[in-house]
């Protein structure tokens, strides 16, 4: 009980100090932290919704909420690599284990996280919009994005570690990714023949069951919402086992 | 009380180090990678009693780092266990768990997360550990900017309020001032008293003979020796 209260404190000394690495612990630093959501929304929102005509509803509140979703995803697992690099040093002469300092750098992207989706939601009433019962279910779905973002760190983590050149090949990974995913377009425009291996995708399934709960007044489909947690959790237990086997040997070695 | 059962660290080497993932790629496709095994430590086995200050020599590159890091559970043992009774607060290398770009107040903060005090704790001890740093005017300042004899002063005086049971100390007199060597052994004085035991790596002879009534000699990353002082001084100076 003292060892998980110790741990939950150092996780949150940590998360501090990746806030003040990156922002130089300023205020203007969270102001920093979300001018870049912003802008993708405001340069997607004018590319698809004026150029090139795009006719889903409400097409700012669901292109926002797409954004901040995939943004703590991709966020996070980019951050992975700082997080652990800044920390070199403290994992080479301290008992601080990677596993420590991931759950700081998730936690602190959380964060932030938080304060856009908090942001959203006085945009969606400023818009006179409601919210059905369904919202409730954006509890679940966060929990579910919150751990198939630490999933996939645990898994990166290490090859991160072991690999200079790992970041550029994730960053790749992530671009084609965010075009993968619907973030700024509806994931039934996706032929059909596709879209069998379009939907295992599990940051789409959590999207588009956000939107759904948030916007649209829909429960997720049990039987959708179970297989989006079974994704979720091979990728979870995956990560687990390969950041179990490598992470302690590389971060000796960094 | 320290125990520890053949405790063995080996590092690979490989012949050709790649850094990247298309070089392991393309050293995949080229043949194999071929290791060396680097025994930095092996088979080393010995028990520390609950109030004993050992002394543990060696020449550079001998394991004692390496020794003290598995000990305070930095680094795992490639095969081999240990027993430790009571909390552990290792002391290896210069700025131990500080980072640069934070003050040191922030440090503090941050090290005593890590030994396991939580912020209030250490608010509490603030004032006690900068005076006893000698070093109180600059709390504010980032540690980038200390010396590293301020650094290593810090770092002993945070360690000495998290109170631990074991402490494992790693050369800590190489940066120190002419002042800050009495103020630690007064220190190990008091931990003597207190039934804390202590696992001290130096070259400081002097230190060892007066302080340390046995003592562990590591050579090539084999347990030489560890009887009494006098003795394994003596074989040391031989060697
Ligand atoms: N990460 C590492 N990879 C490869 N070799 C290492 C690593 N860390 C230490 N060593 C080697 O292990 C040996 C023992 O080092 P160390 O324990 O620091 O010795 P000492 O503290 O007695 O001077 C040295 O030869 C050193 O080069
Ligand atoms: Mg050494």
């Amino acid at each position: 009980m003292q060892n998980l209260k110790n741990k939950l404190n150092l996780v949150y000394e940590l998360s501090r100090l990746d806030f003040k690495l990156k922002y130089y612990g300023s205020a203007l630093g969270l102001f920093w932290s979300l001018v870049k959501p912003f802008m993708m929304l405001g340069i997607l929102y004018v590319v698809f919704f004026y150029f090139l005509k795009v006719t889903i509803q409400n097409y700012e509140v669901y292109l926002f909420l797409g954004i901040i979703s995939w943004n703590f995803f991709a966020d996070t697992t980019k951050d992975i690599a700082p997080g652990i690099g800044s920390k070199a040093h403290l994992l080479q002469s301290t008992s601080l284990t990677p596993a420590v300092v991931i759950a700081g750098t998730v936690l602190h992207s959380f964060w932030t996280f938080f304060i856009t989706l908090v942001i959203f939601f006085i945009f969606f009433f400023a818009l006179g919009l409601h919210l059905a019962i369904s919202a409730v279910m954006l509890v679940v779905l966060i929990l579910f994005l919150v751990l198939l973002t630490v999933g996939v760190s645990l898994c990166i983590a290490p090859l991160y570690m072991r690999f200079n050149d790992f970041g550029h090949i994730w960053d790749i990974f992530l671009q084609m990714l965010f075009w993968a995913t619907p973030i700024v377009y509806d994931y039934k425009v996706v032929p059909i023949s596709f879209s069998k291996w379009y939907l295992l995708n599990p940051i789409t399934r959590v999207i588009v069951d956000i939107r759904n709960a948030v916007l649209y007044g829909f429960f997720p489909e049990p039987k959708q919402i179970f297989i989006t947690l079974a994704i979720i959790a091979i990728i979870y237990f995956i990560g687990v086992f390969i950041f179990k086997k490598y992470a302690r040997r590389f971060a000796e070695e960094l | 009380m320290i125990e520890a059962r053949h405790l063995t660290k080996i590092y690979k080497i490989p012949h050709e180090k790649t850094n990247t993932l298309f070089g392991q790629v393309l050293g995949r496709i080229k043949g194999k990678t071929t290791y060396e095994s680097f025994h930095a430590l092996n088979d080393v086995s010995f028990t520390l009693r609950k109030g004993e200050m050992v002394g543990l020599i060696g020449k550079n590159g001998s394991g004692k780092t390496t020794l003290l890091k598995i000990l305070g559970g930095i680094i795992q043992p490639s095969s081999g266990s240990f027993l430790t009774q009571g909390t552990v607060a290792p002391l290896i290398g210069l700025g131990i768990g500080f980072h640069g770009e934070l003050s040191a107040q922030e440090n503090l903060y941050l090290y005593g997360a890590i030994l396991g005090m939580p912020r209030k704790k250490i608010k509490e001890k603030l004032d006690e550990i900068f005076t006893f740093a000698g070093v109180a005017r600059f709390r504010d300042m980032k540690l980038k900017h200390f010396s590293s004899g301020m650094v290593a002063r810090l770092a002993f005086a945070a360690m000495v309020q998290s109170n631990p049971d074991i402490l494992l100390l790693d050369e800590i007199f190489a940066v120190g001032d002419k002042d800050f060597r009495p103020q630690c052994l007064a220190v190990f004085d008091e931990y003597k008293k207190q039934g804390k035991t202590i696992l001290f790596a130096s070259h400081d002879m002097e230190v060892i003979q007066e302080y340390c009534e046995r003592t562990i000699l590591l050579n090539n990353g084999q347990l030489v020796l560890f009887d009494e002082t006098s003795k394994v001084l003596a074989y040391y100076k031989n060697l």
